[in-house]
């Protein structure tokens, strides 16, 4: 670690080409919650550090605009709890933030950050995959946008090059008919690693007791991969909400998670506790909509 | 006379009145409180000096084998490294064990486990030791490894010790338990499992050493400075006297800095300070204290119990597996205390127990406070919770026909007597959790969210016991300028014990604590006092301190007669000021008593001592009477559990302790609240885990201790005091006796709640749920 | 590889030139001598580190002094003479809410920082406000009463 260099580029084109053409093992470091541990463990040994945590005046900020949600990548958790828009049917991410670690991880822990690591324990990824977001990816060659349920590919795997970095997640706040949901399982109440975290983005039709659609994303799903759930969220659109659609539903997921065991908790009980929250997901939304409960 | 000065007087007369009880019962601030506040720099970490370099402990990466080579050169030439110390820098013996010499300082040749050190790096920052230290590579010889202690007691296992896999046996053969399963109307017989428990001090073990005068001073976080002191100048080759070994203020303990870690630690310092001339700072981070240090050892506990069809308990036989890992440690005791608690609080007449401390090749255990205790209440309690079940009678009924109460007979068969305060502490808490119309409301529950409630009792033996020779000194030196100093090899380390004994000596001498000041533990300055273990410092301290202070007074009344004109028999010492009971106008004050003494030259320095009695017992069939007094204890745990997920919350506890006399309510209130929450983590989240003997989650982010979230939502906590025959005033000890029942309540509470037995710790929501599934118990889904 | 940064403790601005791989904390305790900043896990778990940085509370063992330069830094010492850290201390001396001390200092902080923001928090704003900071000694609720008694308004 002693011959570790750290990088503080002064703005975002500099940092761009700088990771352009830099050849060695760059890493890039917002707020470090993720980094620090996993270098002090040797689980990672980056040569460079690329500093970002300076771009906080570009990257951090909360904008809606033509209906579309932007989250900079350095927004904290903290300011996604501050902020006076993620309620009714946007809840689903004060709920996560709520849940996520501790006051001093809120503080400084970023959406950017959290996406980036693509690991199951990031609360806030199924979050955005369930609302459809989409990450946008800036380079000294150009921009392009990624949907957040393509830009994981597999345990810590995302699609990034090393000459991108992620500059804002983008979304489109669900509409009338929608509402979300969150729920999360660990060892005890708080600063856990989920076993199971599991969000919902629910749409009715205008009957408010038929699903025009859903989007279901899950910290794992197949292994230790953040991910969507399409098969459930197919199942489940055009069906009734009732017991029978849930408890079919709920088998429909059972058989489309591959969840593997570790020290946490077995594949068997996620898979579980996957299906219960299924249920609690569907129903609190469509009471929230004034559907069935 | 004016008014205030008649109030005062009045004031005065009255506290005078409480005697000897003058300040004990009050909630007085402790005496290291104030540098606690202030963030003051007292802690071992915060003494280094300029100059110190840096020792970091290197392990074994498998768990059982013989070293064959170590290749060292890579981190030897690694920057800022000083050199690598290995068994060959040891000038003495290559020892660091605290009971059995069965464990080196520095494993060689053969390795048992993967916490075994193998070494140190000595470099000049910590960063560069600990790169240099991920360098060394080792190549062992394997041999195969134990990791279940059931597969250890095996004829065909492989000998981890040359004398072979048990390290300690012992028995209990009290009555005939054959005959009792004969008049019994039911039997049950179920086997119970605990697991590894870390006990996470916030404050790692650390040690410094600095070279002096031919030998070395030791400044270091650790529960007993005069076993450090042996222990270092074992391995140094170096007198006694020449290793002065200073507690510092130590972040917590519960058990492991009272084992061999600061040993290891402290050893390690001292040898790369005098090898190389230079103060050395050995400080373990998290993970190497969670791979190295003592854990609370597992357990697997089988009851066969009988009971008459009218609930009247009448044989119980257990066998009790305790699982030491590659050393034995403390695990001798531990095994023994586990042992004779082995029926809890409960009078059984015919009492057989074999048990077994047991070598495998997992990372060793020793001390963590409740010592055997909570492993074995566990079982009985569980036990205790199923027989109820099986006879259809309500737990808490059960358990007040068999409880022991004044008269009754232990499972040693000690006959308690009138300091018996279990039924008291049962009393309380009963009526605090409002039990009786509780228990029979959760008895028809539907609906995904229900409660259930938990109980279990405690009898908890004070002291070392049969451990050994269980005594303490503590002297108490009056300082030019009034202050009052007391010094002792016992050491403070969060519990707020020292301060207690402090405050006997300030109701003794009629001196307010705030004059009182404790000096730092300091081998050349205090007595060997015993390690700072099983909660004995109130009972043990509390003595000496008295003695002592009931020697100085005996020095000082006279003076202080002489100064007011009177005689010693009407001298009355309140609040620092000495009258005259029949002239209370004539006062005088502490100092100017003080300044008289040094001025005639009347020594005011004391010394007590004090030795518990002997707590003989027939080793060949575990009779007799092993302690000489006991604290009592009752809690009953409220869950509220969702039946779709196995999930529970806390929604209250109830806790009555028994402790004789409470010298410092609100410091008893702490350790019932500290204790409890720390049990509390043992019976729902904490496991410390092994694969294939490699520790598999030692950070505080993969081992789960619980936050201010997870405690209950309302804590009820409530002191009872029958005074007992030991300790000063009457005082029994309350440090370990509250972690020892949650593991029990909370399972009891959950089988309750969901009808789902969970019989090995920690009750996890996976537990709960798979064994509801495997039940097919009806759930809301 | 070194780094010229300019921190500012305790209100003032020290110029500093740091390795790049050193933690806050490792400055903090080992170059300006604020002590109070406790290390007890290193994996930022257990909030004993925590201190303050432009106004928030951060674990100070995740963070690399190389990124810190300008900013600004509170620690306990820096709190000393504050009325309301004084109130909160008080507090936590009546209360018996420091048995080892280990995690007190963070306590204190975390306790400060929501005084500042809450002059009579619930008990869950209080668990909340102290939820990242691990205590093995006491229990919590000592604490939490400290901090009911030393927020500013009536204790509960």
């Amino acid at each position: 670690m002693s011959s570790l260099e750290l990088y503080s580029p002064t703005d975002l084109s500099d940092a761009l080409h700088f990771i352009e053409r830099e050849d060695k093992n760059v890493a890039v470091i917002a707020s470090g919650t993720d980094l620090m541990p996993r270098m002090r463990k040797r689980q990672i040994s980056p040569s460079v550090l690329l500093d970002i945590s300076s771009f906080r005046e570009d990257f951090r900020f909360i904008r809606q605009s033509e209906g579309a949600v932007h989250l900079g990548a350095l927004t904290t958790v903290s300011d996604l709890l501050e902020s006076p828009i993620f309620y009714g049917r946007l809840s689903v991410i004060r709920e996560a933030a709520m849940l996520f670690g501790a006051p001093q991880i809120r503080n400084v822990a970023t959406v950017g950050g959290n996406v980036c690591s693509a690991a199951s324990s990031e609360d806030l990824i199924p979050v955005f995959m369930a609302l459809g977001a989409e990450a946008r990816l800036v380079s000294a060659r150009g921009d392009r946008i990624v949907p957040l349920k393509d830009f994981v590919v597999g345990k810590r795997a995302t699609v990034m090059r090393p000459s991108e970095i992620l500059s804002e997640i983008v979304f489109a706040p669900p509409g009338g008919n929608s509402w979300t949901a969150y729920e999360k399982l660990g060892r005890r109440n708080m600063l856990i690693v989920a076993m199971v975290n599991e969000a919902l983005v629910l749409t009715l039709e205008d009957d408010l007791s038929t699903i025009r659609s859903a989007s279901l994303a899950l910290n794992r799903v197949s292994g230790k991969v953040p991910a969507l759930a399409p098969k459930t969220a197919q199942f489940l659109a055009g069906k009734k909400v009732d017991d029978a659609t849930i408890s079919r539903a709920q088998k429909v997921l059972a058989s489309e998670l591959s969840l593997s065991d570790d020290f946490r908790g077995s594949g068997a009980y996620r898979t579980e506790i996957a299906q219960v929250y299924l249920k609690r997901l569907i129903e609190r939304c469509s009471q929230r909509l004034g559907g069935p409960s | 006379m004016s008014e205030q000065v008649s109030e005062l007087l009045d004031s005065l007369r009255a506290k005078a009145e409480r005697g000897d009880l003058l300040y004990i019962g009050e909630s007085v601030v402790r005496v290291d409180s104030l540098e606690k506040v202030l963030g003051s720099p007292v802690y071992t970490a915060d003494l280094i000096p300029k100059g110190t370099v840096y020792a970091k402990l290197f392990h074994s990466s498998v768990p059982h084998g013989i070293i064959k080579r170590m290749e060292l050169g890579q981190a030897r030439s690694c920057p800022g490294v000083l050199g690598i110390l290995t068994p060959k820098d040891i000038p003495g013996l290559n020892e660091s064990s605290a009971v059995l010499p069965d464990r080196q300082l520095y494993a060689d040749p053969v390795v048992r486990s993967t916490g075994d050190i193998l070494g140190a790096v000595v470099a000049e920052t910590y960063p560069a030791a600990s790169d240099a230290a991920a360098r060394i590579k080792v190549d062992y010889d394997p041999l195969p490894a134990i990791f279940d202690p059931l597969d250890a007691l095996k004829p065909d296992a492989i000998r981890i010790h040359q004398k072979g896999n048990i390290a300690r046996q012992m028995k209990i053969r009290k009555g005939d338990v054959e005959e009792g399963f004969s008049r019994s109307d039911v039997i049950l017989e179920r086997t119970y499992r605990t697991q590894f428990q870390d006990a996470v001090p916030l404050e790692p073990e650390v040690g410094l050493a600095i070279p002096e005068d031919g030998g070395v001073r030791v400044i270091g976080s650790m529960q007993s400075p005069h076993h450090t002191q042996a222990a270092v100048a074992k391995v140094l080759k170096l007198p006694p006297e020449k290793v002065h070994v200073i507690q510092a203020v130590t972040g917590g303990a519960f058990g492991p800095k009272s084992d061999e870690t600061p040993f290891d630690v402290c050893s390690t310092a001292a040898l790369a300070a005098v090898k190389y001339r230079r103060p050395v700072y050995c400080g373990l981070d998290r993970e190497d204290s969670m791979v190295m240090h003592t854990k609370r050892h597992p357990f697997v506990i089988t009851h066969k119990t009988g009971v008459t069809s009218d609930g009247m308990l009448v044989a119980d036989e257990s066998r009790l597996v305790g699982d030491t890992g590659a050393y034995a440690s403390l695990g001798v005791f531990v095994i023994v205390r586990a042992t004779f608690h082995t029926v809890g609080a409960y009078e059984i007449p015919n009492v057989k127990a074999d048990s077994f401390l047991v070598y495998t090749d997992n990372t060793y255990s020793g001390s963590l406070r409740g010592f055997g205790g909570p492993q074995a209440i566990f079982a009985i309690e569980s036990q205790m919770e199923e027989l109820a079940r099986k006879l259809g009678m309500d737990p808490l009924e059960f358990r007040l026909r068999n409880m022991l109460v004044p008269g009754k007979k232990s499972a040693t068969s000690a006959v308690m007597d009138g300091s018996c305060g279990l039924p008291q502490c049962v009393e309380k808490v009963v009526a605090s959790s409002n039990y009786r119309e509780k228990a029979a409301r959760y008895r028809n529950q539907n609906g995904n969210l229900r409660r259930g409630l938990g109980i279990a009792l405690l009898m908890h033996g004070n002291s070392l016991g049969p451990e050994g020779n269980d005594y303490g000194a503590v002297h108490i030196e009056v300082l030019s300028d009034g202050t009052i100093s007391v010094g002792s090899g016992l050491t403070e380390y969060g519990t707020g014990a020292m301060s207690g004994i402090m405050q006997v000596a300030s109701s003794v001498l009629g001196v307010p604590l705030s004059r009182f000041k404790l000096e730092r533990p300091d081998t050349s300055k205090h007595r060997e006092s015993g390690p700072t273990v099983a909660s004995r410092v109130v009972v043990i301290g509390g003595n000496a301190s008295k003695q002592a202070a009931e020697k100085l007074r005996g020095r000082i009344l006279p003076l202080a007669a002489e100064l007011l004109k009177t005689d010693d028999k009407r001298v009355t010492m309140v609040d620092g000021m000495a009258f005259d009971r029949r002239k209370p106008s004539a006062k005088v004050e502490w100092d100017t008593i003080v300044a008289e003494a040094y001025r005639r030259g009347v020594g005011l320095k004391e010394e007590g001592f004090f030795m518990a009695p002997p707590a003989p017992w027939d080793q060949e069939v575990g009779q007799g009477t092993p302690y000489v007094q006991y604290t009592w204890g009752a809690l009953i745990v409220e869950v509220e559990l969702d039946m779709s997920t196995g999930y529970y919350t806390l929604v209250g506890a109830h806790a009555a302790y028994d402790v004789g006399k409470a010298v410092n309510p609100n410091g008893v209130l702490g350790q019932i609240y500290g204790g409890t929450v720390q049990g509390l983590g043992y019976a729902m989240m904490e496991e410390l885990l092994h694969k294939d003997g490699a520790v598999v989650n030692p950070n505080l982010g993969d081992y789960y201790i619980p936050t201010s979230m997870d405690i209950p939502r309302e804590f009820k906590a409530f002191i009872v005091e029958v005074p007992g025959p030991l300790g000063p005033f009457g005082a029994k000890i309350i440090a370990e006796p509250p972690i020892v029942l949650p593991g029990a309540a909370v399972r009891n509470a959950v089988l309750n709640a969901s009808g789902v037995s969970v019989d090995d710790l920690p009750v996890t929501s996976e537990k709960v749920l798979m064994g509801m599934k495997l039940r097919q118990a009806p759930r809301t889904h | 590889m070194k780094r010229l940064i300019t921190l500012n403790v305790n209100g003032t601005d020290h110029p500093i030139n740091v390795d790049v791989t050193v933690r806050l904390i490792d400055v903090l305790r080992d170059q300006l001598g604020a002590r109070s900043v406790k290390e007890g896990c290193s994996t930022g778990d257990c909030g004993i580190c925590a201190v303050l940085v432009d106004g928030k509370l951060v674990n100070s063992c995740l963070m690399l002094a190389g990124q810190c330069d300008g900013r600004r830094v509170t620690t306990l010492e820096g709190l000393l003479d504050d009325p309301e850290m004084k109130r909160m201390q008080g507090s936590f001396i009546a209360n018996n809410a420091a048995q080892c001390g280990f995690c007190t200092p963070a306590m204190l902080m975390a306790s400060w920082d929501l005084a500042r923001r809450a002059s009579s928090p619930t008990d869950e704003e209080i668990k909340v406000a102290i939820s990242g900071i691990l205590c093995r000694c006491t229990g919590y609720y000592q604490i939490i009463d400290s901090i009911h008694q030393g927020c500013k308004g009536t204790r509960r």
